[in-house]
């Protein structure tokens, strides 16, 4: 499963948020090498079920260990962010 | 839009008291708010409007936001219209529980759950949807008001996909509306409040229908029974489509001279009450009149409060009355009943499920006061009126008891109103005179019936009972404590003389009610009528044009732009 998985719908405001809050954030910690798996729920919703995750946006992190933890909403609270992701982060 | 849309269109819960009391269901294409506090039925009611439309063959589909789903599936175990939830693949359902440990970084929305949702209900062909805890999701949203905006988005994406909606959420002391989502009442065009209150030991369950927009309903706090039938409203259940029938069959109480005081008898299917204090016979009476009943080969259901059926037919016989016969015969089927095991409401319930499964020509409750000694919050008023009426609508001739006071020949039998609504009453009382304890009867009232009011002797022997004529003052001087009897049976005489007025004031009062319920009742069943045919038709134009858009939602554009060109010069 990709590290990073980001459940949207369509173009809706805050979907446009979260993709550019995202992309901002693995900028600021040096990992544009990761590149998250976007699922938009208005064309698979079954991906919703499979990976119980409802609101949109939401961030989904599976751990190489396979544990899984989500950060809901549009992810304009960096320091929330900052922290979600802290152990990926590398210094250039 | 159309006037489909506009107008308030109804959808069935499958729960009779409820679509009762809503004059057909909750509101149809739109979201309806049940709030309540923890184990109040809310999640139990969402279930039950599934499997009724489930065993209609519809589809379903529940979302859980709070429970587990094996939670969800054990507690449609445990009633008894599980099989419909546990054995289809018409309804689905979902495990929304925000994940453990989530965490929110900003708004969010709902965009995904309905889009999820929508599959689902495309799937199972769903007519009913149900959000089972939904301020469980909304709790992450860091601004309430983004919260509430969101029942908001829910309640507009029904109307335009035609989901008929019930959102569920805990109630927080006495607000109308789940913790973070104030208002959220307002935006909603029904509201019903579920709620189970402690009182003197026992769970007073209600439903309430606190708002329903652009809708008659009955407003007040209802009595919910939750057992293994799951929710109902006991005293609102439809009536059955048949009228009260008038009719003009006359029926024996089993004593000749009483059936000529009444003019023969009482009225089929009409109800006769007999009060008096402990020890006027009543019970003899009662038992007369299942006892003729059972000569013309009818069948009675007998209740008797607080008194086991042995004792009972034994003492009966001595009196010359037999049930035993009877009772062997199946033609009586005897039942007793423990009045403080229960609360009324529930004896309300297991009367009408006796009356269901008996189906008896003849009813006697013997006492009807016993109800007023079982606790309930709702009172005992409501069971003996709901109980009078059922019994009216169904043609069941019916013997009601009542157990009064020594200082007060006539009081219990007020309470209750069972004089007010039964259509005969018989007052028994005993005059101690002269050593001698003498029985008495009068006929206080008989509707439509030109009745004696002359008090009589009830005679008791081995043999029956009979009447007879009493004679005034007698022959004796009447010295001492008679001329005092005497002072105060005159008093009496005029007491019931009053009594007797006021009641012939309350019958006409009572029947001008009656009326207007029937004219209400009418009314609503025409609107009722008027919009299930908007209903389908509404339906019916969604339903084409979902056709029409899977088919090729583009086409319809192409050929509107072919026309537009091929217009221009």
């Amino acid at each position: 499963m990709p590290e990073l998985m980001l459940f949207v719908t369509g173009t809706a405001p805050r979907s446009q948020r979260a993709r550019a809050n995202i992309a901002r954030m693995l900028e600021h910690i040096h990992r544009t090498d990761i590149q998250p798996l976007e699922i938009d729920l208005l064309k698979q919703p079954e991906q919703g079920i499979k990976h119980s995750v409802f609101a949109t946006p939401s961030l989904l992190r599976v751990s190489p260990t396979g544990e899984v933890s989500v950060l809901y909403g549009d992810l304009s609270e960096e320091d929330r962010l900052h922290r979600f992701l802290s152990d990926l982060e590398r210094s250039v | 839009m159309n006037d489909a849309k506009t107008k308030l269109q109804k959808r069935e819960t499958g729960i009779a008291g409820l679509d009762n009391v809503t004059g057909g269901g909750l509101p149809s294409g739109q979201a309806t708010l049940v709030i309540g506090q923890a184990a109040s039925g809310k999640t139990v009611l969402g279930l039950q409007v599934l499997a009724r439309a489930i065993e209609r063959g519809d589809g379903g589909v529940f979302v859980t936001f709070e429970e587990s789903p094996a939670q969800v599936k054990r507690d449609v175990t445990s009633f008894r219209w599980n099989t419909h939830l546990l054995e289809s693949d018409r309804w689905q359902l979902i495990d929304a529980r925000p994940r453990f440990g989530a965490e929110a970084a900003g708004e969010f929305d709902i965009e995904g759950l309905l889009s999820i949702v929508g599959a689902a209900i495309a799937q199972t062909r769903a007519t009913w949807v149900v959000f089972d805890g939904i301020d469980q999701l909304l709790q992450y949203q860091p601004d309430s008001r983004i919260a509430i905006e969101q029942v908001r988005r829910i309640n507009e994406h029904c109307e335009e996909r035609g989901w008929t909606l019930l959102l569920t959420g805990k109630a927080t002391g006495d607000s109308m509306a789940p913790a973070r989502l104030e208002g959220i009442e307002f935006l909603l065009s029904a509201t019903l409040v579920l709620s189970a209150r402690m009182v003197r030991q026992q769970l007073n369950r209600s439903l309430r229908i606190a708002k329903f927009r652009g809708s008659g309903h009955v407003a007040d706090e209802l009595p919910m029974i939750m057992d293994d039938e799951g929710i109902q409203l006991p005293y609102h259940e439809t009536p059955p489509a048949t009228k009260p029938l008038a009719s003009n069959e006359r029926v024996s109480t089993g004593i000749e001279r009483l059936d000529k005081l009444l003019d023969g008898g009482i009225y089929r299917g009409s109800s006769l009450l007999i009060s008096g204090r402990p020890g006027t016979a009543k019970s003899t009476l009662a038992g007369s009149f299942a006892e003729a009943a059972a000569r013309r080969g009818e069948r009675t259901l007998y209740v008797s409060f607080d008194e086991l059926e042995g004792p009972y037919v034994r003492n009966l016989t001595s009196v010359g009355v037999d049930l035993r016969g009877p009772i062997e015969s199946g033609l009586v089927r005897f039942h007793s009943l423990s009045a403080f095991a229960s609360r009324v409401t529930e004896h309300f319930l297991m009367l009408r499920r006796l009356l269901d499964t008996v189906e008896p020509h003849c009813l006697v409750i013997d006492p009807v006061s016993a109800l007023l000694k079982a606790d309930g919050i709702e009172g005992a008023s409501m069971a003996t009126e709901h109980l009078i009426d059922l019994v009216r609508r169904r043609g069941i001739t019916t013997v009601l008891t009542s157990l009064s006071g020594v200082q007060d020949p006539e009081g219990e039998a007020t309470q209750g109103q069972v004089s007010t609504l039964a259509d005969s009453w018989i007052v028994l009382d005993y005059n101690v005179r002269a050593g001698e304890r003498n029985r008495s009867l009068s006929i206080v009232k008989s509707r439509g019936s030109a009745h004696s009011n002359q008090q009589r002797e009830l005679v008791l022997s081995d043999t029956g009972i009979d009447l007879a004529d009493v004679y005034e003052h007698g022959s004796e001087v009447l010295m001492g404590t008679a001329r005092v009897t005497m002072a105060s049976e005159e008093a009496a005489t005029e007491r019931r003389r009053q009594l007797e007025r006021k009641q012939r004031r309350m019958d006409l009062e009572r029947r001008i009610e009656q009326a207007e319920q029937e004219r209400h009742r009418l009314a609503d069943e025409l609107e009722l009528e008027k919009g299930r045919s908007t209903e389908t038709d509404h339906q019916e134009r969604i339903h084409r044009k979902q056709i029409k858009q899977r088919r090729d939602p583009e086409r319809e554009n192409l050929r509107a732009d072919a026309t537009v060109k091929g217009k221009q010069p």
